[in-house]
Parts: structure tokens; sequence; C-alpha cells
């Protein structure tokens, strides 16, 4: 103890700076810090937290480390009950069996353009019909809101048998019935994914739109009075100033719309038979190189075979998601949703 | 430069311009208003209403689809209602269930969400990564994903133990009833109770999974709270409890309403939802008449989520704090 009361006092004859050095002992100052209730309760506290958040993490990245671990067994391994999450005889069969069999390149591409073309295009429009409800007072507004508020909460399934039949005999009104005598056929083209992403109707748009209007609420009217004060008319300043502020958001809605179409399986189930687009829902199915009626654990190996086959599907996404995550808690965080 | 000229400018030159010709600006603000929201509008009314209308007039009738293309609807009146009700063996029973499950999970994931977004906002070293992992499912746990992990034979195998000849019971479950048991017994807190706790705790995943959106809601609601209101509190000498019962809780709740019903909302609609999975089964089953049938099965169930979301809306909404920001 002495000798740390005596370090501070050498070091004060000698450099000038530290004049002003606390003189309180370092024992005491130990004491004060770090022997308390306080500073106790703020280590458990802190040790608590990363107990649970680590704890849940696993929860979370669990199935995807199982479905990792099982891509890589070969079929001696499911029957060796020692073996559960690393492979003995690690083998890529399962990775090649899909590629080739199950054309993943194919399904792949398909699925991109697709997923690509739809959240780029529900990103505008959604962004477009945000700001239109956001921003201007016109009769019927909050009533088309409620419009938009009721697509949320109608279950897309409860319209499953409607939706089909109407983009198979799609008509407006009677229209082309009236005009040329028949009904379009608009299943197995991409047409009906159009439309509905065009009119904000697709998949969760509801909540795209949400978002977006809660946005632009945020956004200060004096902004864009100043550019029409600077003679720049609506949509100008639309483009000019409304689209670079919101960036964010865009982000967010595109990476919502891109996973979320990536992953679906009923619209494109439903929209495309199989004689139609190629898409991920289509390799979830088990190779036939990959038999496995007759074989011991087929239970278990078909469904490490399906579980290899989501990895595939999600791992362009999480690429996405690693460029894509940190917009997702800004644009949200930007976008006041408070009141 | 000039954009903040403008700027200053503003307040001081849009009233004079205003007087001058208020109606036709407001006018022609009104009709842009109409052209930015004219795409929803126009597909709404074409496409969206009469899939509406479509799908509860097909509830109403049979469906045969004719050889040479088209098909013809044969007005039945309540048929479909009545068979989904009362002839469908196992329709209500899983309607029951799914909708007591529906309401045992909304608080379970508006609560998690909260907790865990209230962790997520403190600062700690590690808090990008934490949230990075905490909204993998927002992106990857849905659609063809669930489906896939609804029922996951090779999730379960790896998880359970080696098969050593001692059998592990409940093994699978995180926790087994028996261990929570032991530490509720001298609680008196009831056996409803319990067995609430422990479907939770052996649900944990599925909850994870699916407060991905409230959490991000609720991240947004908690940084929106002004820091000079906890700052006072702090020095009025309010513990971190009282801080949150009697800041954060209030401050967040229009929060809680939203996630509710976003909650009710979500899960509904999910396809890993019993009713949901159910209903599917019976729409591509193979019996004539099987699709009407689970679209009657579809609304009826809807009108009951409805009913759910008003009155967890009207409750909530009298509870509801909002501030007034002028």
């Amino acid at each position: 103890m002495n000798a740390e009361l005596e370090k501070p006092r050498l070091k004060k004859k000698k450099d000038f700076d530290v004049q002003f050095q606390d003189r309180t002992p370092f024992w005491q100052r130990f004491r004060a810090r770090f022997l308390t209730f306080t500073f106790l309760k703020k280590v458990l506290w802190a040790i608590f937290r990363y107990v649970l958040l680590v704890g849940i993490s696993y929860v979370i990245l669990y199935p995807f480390i199982a479905k990792i671990a099982g891509s890589f067994m070969s079929r001696e391994d499911f029957l060796d009950v020692t073996v559960r999450l690393i492979p003995r005889y690690p083998t890529l069969d399962t990775y090649k069996a899909i590629i080739t069999e199950n054309k993943y390149f194919l399904a792949l591409w398909n699925t991109t353009v697709l997923s690509f073309l739809c959240a780029v295009v529900q990103m505008l429009t959604t962004m477009i019909i945000g700001y239109g409800f956001a921003k201007f007072k016109f009769k019927g507004n909050t009533f088309l809101f409620y419009c938009v508020i009721f697509t949320m909460v109608v279950p897309h399934q409860a319209l499953r048998l409607a939706l089909f039949q109407k983009f198979r005999y799609f008509d407006i009104y009677g229209i082309f019935n009236l005009l040329t005598g028949k009904t379009l056929n608009l299943i197995n083209t991409y047409w009906p994914l159009a439309l509905l992403s065009i009119g904000g109707l697709a998949f969760k748009n509801g909540l795209y739109i949400f978002l977006m209007r809660q946005f632009f609420r945020g956004v200060p009217d004096e902004l864009e009075e100043a550019a029409y004060v600077d003679g720049s008319g609506v949509f100008k300043t639309f483009v000019r100033i409304i689209v670079p502020l919101s960036m964010p958001m865009m982000a967010t809605v595109f990476l919502f719309a891109f996973s979320w179409q990536w992953t679906d399986n009923f619209y494109s189930t439903m929209f495309f038979t199989r004689s139609g687009s190629y898409l991920m829902p289509n390799i979830l199915t088990i190779p036939s190189s990959l038999d496995v009626t007759g074989f011991q654990a087929a239970d278990v190996y078909s469904s490490a075979i399906l579980n290899t086959a989501a990895l595939m599907i999600i791992l362009p996404l999480l690429i996405v998601y690693v460029f894509g995550q940190k917009f997702l808690v800004q644009g949200i965080e930007r976008s006041g949703i408070v009141g | 430069m000039n954009q903040a000229q403008a700027m200053k400018k503003a307040p001081t030159s849009a009233p004079a311009r205003r007087r001058g010709k208020a109606a036709s600006l407001d006018r022609k603000k009104a009709r842009a208003g109409w052209l930015f929201i004219l795409p929803f509008v126009l597909v709404f009314f074409l496409v969206y209403v009469p899939i509406i209308f479509d799908s509860i007039n097909y509830s109403f009738h049979t469906i045969y689809l004719l050889s040479g293309g088209g098909f013809e609807l044969d007005p039945v009146g309540w048929q479909n209602y009545y068979d989904a009700l009362f002839v469908d063996a196992h329709f209500v029973m899983t309607l029951t269930s799914g909708i007591q499950q529906l309401i045992l999970e909304v608080p379970a994931i508006v609560v998690f969400s909260l907790f865990m977004a209230v962790l997520l906002n403190q600062k700690m070293v590690g808090r990008t990564v934490f949230r990075a992992i905490f909204f993998i499912p927002v992106i990857l746990s849905t659609g063809l994903i669930d489906s896939i992990d609804l029922n996951n034979a090779f999730t379960e195998y790896s998880q359970s133990g080696v098969d050593s000849g001692n059998a592990i019971q409940g093994s699978d479950s995180i926790m087994s009833a028996m261990d929570l048991q032991n530490l509720f017994a001298g609680m008196k807190v009831g056996h409803e109770l319990l067995e609430y706790v422990v479907d939770i705790v052996n649900n944990v995943y599925g909850i994870v999974n699916r407060s991905g959106v409230q959490m991000l809601i609720f991240l947004a609601g908690l940084q929106s709270i002004s820091p000079a209101i906890y700052e006072s509190c702090t020095i009025d000498g309010a513990t971190a409890w009282e801080t949150f019962w009697k800041i954060t809780f209030p401050m967040i709740s229009p929060m809680i309403l939203v996630n509710s019903i976003y909650t009710v909302i979500d899960s509904f609609t999910a396809s890993s939802n019993k009713v949901m999975s159910y209903v599917s089964a019976v729409y591509s089953g193979a019996t004539e008449g099987s699709d009407v049938l689970a679209t009657a099965m579809y609304w009826i169930y809807f009108t009951i989520v409805i009913l759910i979301i008003a009155a967890v809306a009207g409750l909530l909404s009298a509870y509801v704090f909002y501030q007034r920001r002028d």
C-alpha cells in the first residue's frame, strides 16, 4: 500500500502535467469504484444479459447449424447412432445431386429475376402510394387508407380459390369478354404478380405502405414547401427531394419484399404450375440418385436432404441480408412509427 | 447552397403566395395526391375487390370445371358453412384449439419482443452482432423455410441425445415439465399458469422466430424516446425499474397496441398456424367441392379473428398513452 502511495508522488515531481492528479490512494479509489453494490448489480446484469442473448442467439442459429451439419452427412452417417451433428464420412453428394438433378441454378436464376423485379416494383409503388397517403389531403384519403389496412388483414389464403380463378379467367368487369369473346389465361405468366405488385396489393404490401406512410409523415412539410416556392412541381419535388431522403426506408422495404418473395411458396406455386417458370419451391424434392425408399433411416435422411435444399435456397438471401441488415434498424428507426 | 437559401425563405414567402390562389393550389395538391395513390385505387377496385367478392360468392356455391374450359357455379346456400361447422369432424376442434393457441401466444410474443428490444437497445459490446442475429428470422424464416422447419425430423434427430440405453425423458424439449414443477411448487400459482409457462418455454423457437418485426417496431419506438426524460429521471433518483414502468412503458404503449394487432394478424395468416395448415390440407383434398368448403372455412376463421382484433384494439386503446408533440 505504501508503495502505491509513493508512486504518484515520485511521478509528480518529474512531470509537471500530473500536478492535478487524484491524490486518493489507489486502494480507496478501487473500493469506491468496484466494491459497491451498484457495480455488483451492473456486473450481474451484464452477465445475465449476455447469457440470455447468447442463449437465444443459439436458439435462432441452431437450425442453421444443424442444416449445415446435415448437408455434409453421407448415408452411413444416418445409420450410425453416435453421429448427431458432426459427420463421420463427410460428403458433397447431397449438394451435387441438388445442383444437377433438381436444376438448382435454373431455379436460382428464375427466382432472382422474379424476386428482384417484384421487390423493385413493390418498393417504388408502395413508396409512391405511401407518399400520396402521407402528404396530400383529399376526400377519401382516410377511407382508402382503411382499404389498405383491410388488405393487410385479409389472409391471402382465404382468397386462394378466387385469386386462381380470377387470373385463370382474367377479366375486368366483363370488358374483355365483350370485346374478344373470351377471357385471358394469365396463369404461368408474370402478369398476376406484376399486377398485384403495381397496385401495392401483393404479399404484405399493406405493411410496406403503412411503413412508408409513417416515414413520410415524419418528413417536415417545410422541405416540400421550400421546393414549391422555388418553382418545382409536385413530382419533381418528389423525385429530387423526397426520394433521396427516404433511402434507408426504401432499403428496408426492398429487403423485406425481396426476401419474402424469395421464400414465398404460396404465390409461386399457385401462379406457376408445373409447366411454368421453374422456381425455388420446385427444388424441394428428393433427387432420384439419393433414393430413400426402403432405407432404414429414410425419415431423417429425406428430411436432411430437404434441409440442404433449404440451406441452398437461403444462402443467397444471407448474402443480401449481410449487406442490408444495417438499413433494417436504421430505416425503421427513422420512420418514427410512434403516434 | 441554393436549397439552404430556399429553406430559409420558405416561412416568409409561402403564406403570401398561398393567400393569392389558395383554392387552386389546394385543389392542385389534391389532384396530385390522387395521382400518387392511383395505382392502388385502380388495381384495388378493378382486381382486388372483385376477388374478395368472388371469394365470398364461391363459398355459397359449388364449382364445376367444364371440359371445354371455363367453370360453372351451382348455388348451394349455406351448405358449405353448415358442412364446415357440423359435418367436418375436425374443423371445429382445430378452430377452437387454434384460437386458444393464438390468444395464449400473442401476449408471450409481445412481452418477449418488448423485453428483447429493451435489451438490444442498451449499449454493450457486440450489440450489432446480436441485432443482426435476432433479425435473421424476419428475413429467413418465412414461407418455404417455415414450412420445412414446421416438421423437421432432422433437427429433432440431431438435437436428441445419443441413444445410450438409459432413456433420457423429454430431452428433446429444452426444459422438462418436472423441473418447472419443482420450481413452481412452493409458489401456489396454479396448474394452468404452470402449463402455460412450460408451453412457452418449449415453444421458444417459434416465439423467437415470430417476434422479429415486433422487435424492430419496439426498437424504433424506444429510440424515439427523448434521452432528456431519462436524464431528468435519473437526477430525481429513480431506479432503472421505476424508470421502465413510469417512462418507457407509457411511452411505448402505442407500439404495444400496434404490435399486438400485428402479431394477431401475422400469426393467424402464418402457414405454420394450425387452422391454416388444416384448411389448406382440406383445400387440396381430392373430393369434389373441397375448395369451396375450404374457402368457407377461411371466412369463418377470418370473421372470428377480426372479432379478436377488434377486442384487442378496443381493450388496449383504452390504456394507450399518446404524447402530445406540439
